[in-house]
């Protein structure tokens, strides 16, 4: 399979009169735009924006990240099964508008998985969308069973991301790429002896599924996540969108679309694969909440990974708590069946960091990495301008908010929980937790 | 400037050596012994006042030598405490911990010490205070004393205070995140990480994890007792029941202290003259009935059904929650040991 990922690299974004992409400038046709999204009669308000690193600006509530960017050949769409028909990714030719994103905002109403950006100031580094330019698209729905709900399945606003960056993306589907970059892995048994004398690795993402109610997890082609048991997919259907992130799981430990499509750690991999290592691909991985399925699952990845012939793993766990029971034991069987595991999640150590950070342990789960502490609290000056609204922090339960975190002058105490994203357990996490 | 008070034993307060371990506290004015050297090395703070305590004075009365070491502190102003380098002397190191606990509680001022890895007092108090890593023997006296100045320099100029393997002192069981650009390490990206460390595991080669595991010990379960009617029974508890006025002091969580008290009389515990002081559970239903954490009713009933034999004249309790491995396992090897002395053959172990 063989998958080519041609790059336009967006200096800035702008509106203008029509949608064009020219010498690192995204120009977006506003009305266009936002014609696309109210294909969906459930958008009920919707304005775009366009943030710069360095702006006054917060964004809160954050609910998806998307790049933007088409397919070429091998495919209509870059959301198979969500915003199109169910189709295989992974191979021909995708354009991607690189170094920018899109972030879809509620214009009022918040839930659990919604998350804060800051533009500027000292949280400006707590999530990779802080440095970035992006198009904002803040909007409101007649999804009224939800309202109120803690927990929402943000569907008309994720689905309106989806189809709205797709459009952005598509300015640039006949244009030249100023970069192209191939992802290739041949079938596992067609390797050259070489490459197959190397150690064998797979990479097993284990995404948030754990809502039994239908609509809040991960989707895999557009199936939701809580559906499926442990499988094999080839690392460039997830660099290719067959990943898209759900709408459940507290914000700082979710993996947005933006970094499935470029997954810092397949990415990792596949460089090292015929160099260091045999990439042997992805095992991926479904969290759980019944413990005879939190076993099943990672029973089953550890015979995937054995059957493929792995000397290696690694363990991605996107969330923390109750699913740290699933990573452990993934952890642990594939240990159990020789095969040397690295794990990647973030710690709950509580505000004051004495708590066990995972709720599992396991001592041969003896090679961690760790990107981040849920619990740790930050304070945060106030921002010129809000984009979606500050109070949803302190009054639709997102995760690390609470009633009166909000101050009056616009300044915010809160736990990380409440970043959006920021623990990137994709890969991208800079942080890393430390005993004092 | 910042006004430091120091407290060191009988020896380094050059009152004597092991004949004047008896010696009782005093407060002296200006540094003395291991303080010339602190006071030397600190550009932010200085010793102003020095407790000197002989070791068996605070070992054998705690709870008066601190007492009277916290009333002498009373009228002082000082903004951190120091004790020691008590290096690999047990006594000194409980010592130093002890008060610098006491003194943590009371004035909520930062307590800085310095200890061998050896040293027992580390594992009792490192999760309460920076207990630097120091040396066997006194004759790393100028380098232990350096470290825990730097670091009260750091504290005085309110610098930003590094992880515990980066300052030199025992981790205390806090985590936190950190940017690995604060540390000043290079910001390489989890995927870098988890993948660098993959490939050193697969060679073989030794690589860091970043959340160490502590090593879990399993106990083996102990074979069924035969004969029950035969062997002696005491029952034990984590569950925090002690006499009402909690005579040993048993902290309610954290707790380093165990205690063994007398029901060979009692056919039951009784509200209130027993009750918990465990602070990790509910204590409404253990306060009014005790026996529901530590059954001496059922365990009398039995005996009086002939079911069992001798049941040991005391019970032994401690808090468990809080507690660090290594101190509970302490704790579990003198109370087991105890037993072993009693002729106990059977524990009914109840936890919470």
């Amino acid at each position: 399979m063989k998958l080519e990922i041609g790059n336009f690299f967006v200096k800035d974004i702008v509106f203008g009169d029509r949608t064009f992409y020219e010498r690192g400038v995204l120009t977006v046709n506003k009305k266009e735009a936002l014609d696309v999204v109210f294909e969906d009669s459930h958008i009920t308000e919707a304005e775009l924006y366009i943030v710069r690193p360095g702006d006054e600006v917060r964004l809160v509530p954050v609910k998806e990240a998307y790049e933007m960017r088409c397919k070429v050949s091998g495919g209509q769409s870059v959301y198979p099964g969500c915003t199109a028909p169910v189709a295989p990714v992974g191979s021909g030719r995708t354009h991607a508008l690189k170094g920018c994103s899109l972030l879809v905002v509620g214009k009022h109403w918040g839930s659990f998985q919604d998350g804060l950006i800051d533009m500027s100031g000292p949280a400006q580094r707590n999530t990779i969308f802080g440095s970035m330019p992006n198009l904002v698209l803040v909007g409101d729905t007649d999804e009224e069973f939800e309202r109120h709900e803690q927990q929402k399945k943000n569907r008309a606003l994720r689905w309106a991301g989806m189809r709205l960056s797709e459009y952005v993306g598509k300015c640039v589907k006949d244009l030249e790429p100023e970069e192209i970059e191939t992802w290739e892995l041949e079938p596992v048994n067609e390797r050259a002896s070489d490459v197959r004398n190397l150690p064998s690795v797979v990479y097993v993402p284990q995404i948030q599924t754990q809502m039994e109610a239908l609509g809040y997890n991960a989707l895999v082609y557009g199936w939701d996540g809580n559906r499926m048991l442990p499988t094999y997919l080839h690392p460039n259907e997830i660099l290719d969108g067959a990943i898209i992130s759900g709408s459940f799981m507290p914000c700082s430990s979710k993996i947005s679309t933006y970094e499935w499509v470029n997954n810092p750690m397949i990415k990792r991999l596949m460089r090292e694969h015929g160099r260091t290592i045999n990439f042997l691909g992805v095992v991926l991985s479904n969290l759980n909440v019944v413990m005879e399925e939190k076993v099943r699952s990672a029973m089953m990845v550890a015979n995937i990974a054995k059957a493929l012939g792995a000397d290696g793993a690694i363990v991605a766990e996107e969330g923390y708590g109750n699913p740290d029971v699933d990573y452990i034991l993934t952890i642990v069987e594939l240990e159990k069946a020789g095969i040397k595991t690295v794990g990647m999640t973030n710690e709950c150590t509580g505000r004051d960091g004495t708590s066990q950070p995972l709720v599992a342990l396991d001592e041969r789960a003896n090679a961690l990495v760790s990107t981040g502490n849920v619990s740790e609290l930050y304070e945060l000056p106030p921002m010129k301008t809000v984009l979606g609204e500050l109070e949803s922090l302190a009054r639709d339960g997102l995760s690390g908010g609470w009633e009166g975190c909000v101050r009056e002058d616009g300044s915010v105490i809160m736990e990380n929980n409440a970043f959006f994203c920021s623990d990137h357990i994709s890969g991208f996490s800079l942080k890393t937790c430390a005993e004092f | 400037m910042l006004k430091a008070v120091h407290y060191i034993n009988q020896f380094f307060g050059q009152v004597g050596g092991e004949e004047s371990a008896d010696f009782e506290p005093v407060l002296q004015e200006g540094p003395v012994g291991p303080g010339l050297l602190l006071n030397e090395a600190m550009k932010e703070a200085k010793v102003t006042h020095t407790v000197i305590c002989g070791d068996n004075f605070m070992a054998s009365h705690p709870e008066e030598a601190v007492a009277r070491i916290l009333k002498m502190l009373e009228g002082l102003k000082f903004d951190v405490f120091l004790a020691g380098p008590a290096f690999n002397a047990g006594r000194y190191g409980v010592a130093c911990g002890t008060i610098c606990k006491a003194v943590k509680e009371k004035f909520g001022v930062p307590v800085i010490t310095s200890m061998n890895e050896e040293n027992p007092a580390v594992e009792m108090f490192k999760s309460n205070m920076y207990i630097f890593k120091g040396g066997r023997r006194a004759t790393y006296m100028k380098q232990d004393v350096e470290k825990m100045a730097v670091f009260a320099d750091k504290i005085a100029r309110g610098d930003k205070l590094l992880p515990a393997s980066m300052e030199g002192y025992f981790p205390r069981g806090i985590r936190h995140e950190v940017f690995l650009e604060d540390l000043g390490l290079e910001p390489k990206c989890a995927a870098d990480r988890a993948f660098e460390m993959l490939l050193k595991k697969l060679k073989g080669e030794p690589y860091e994890t970043e959340l160490p595991i502590p090593k879990q010990e399993r106990v083996p379960i102990a074979p069924a007792v035969k004969d029950l009617r035969k062997v002696k029974i005491a029952l034990v508890t984590s569950g925090g029941i002690v006499p009402k006025d909690n005579p040993d002091r048993i902290q309610s969580c954290s707790a380093t202290k165990w205690g063994a008290y007398d029901i060979s009389k009692l056919d039951r515990l009784m509200a209130p003259d027993f009750k918990t002081i465990h602070a990790g559970y509910d204590p409404e239903q253990a306060n009014k009935n005790p026996n529901v954490v530590l059954p001496l009713d059922a365990i009398r009933q039995y005996q009086k059904e002939g079911r069992i034999g001798e049941v040991d004249d005391h019970y032994y309790v401690t808090v468990g929650t809080g507690t660090t491995q290594a101190e509970a396992a302490r704790m579990g090897r003198e109370i087991a040991q105890r037993l072993k002395e009693r002729n106990v053959g059977a524990v009914v172990l109840t936890a919470t």
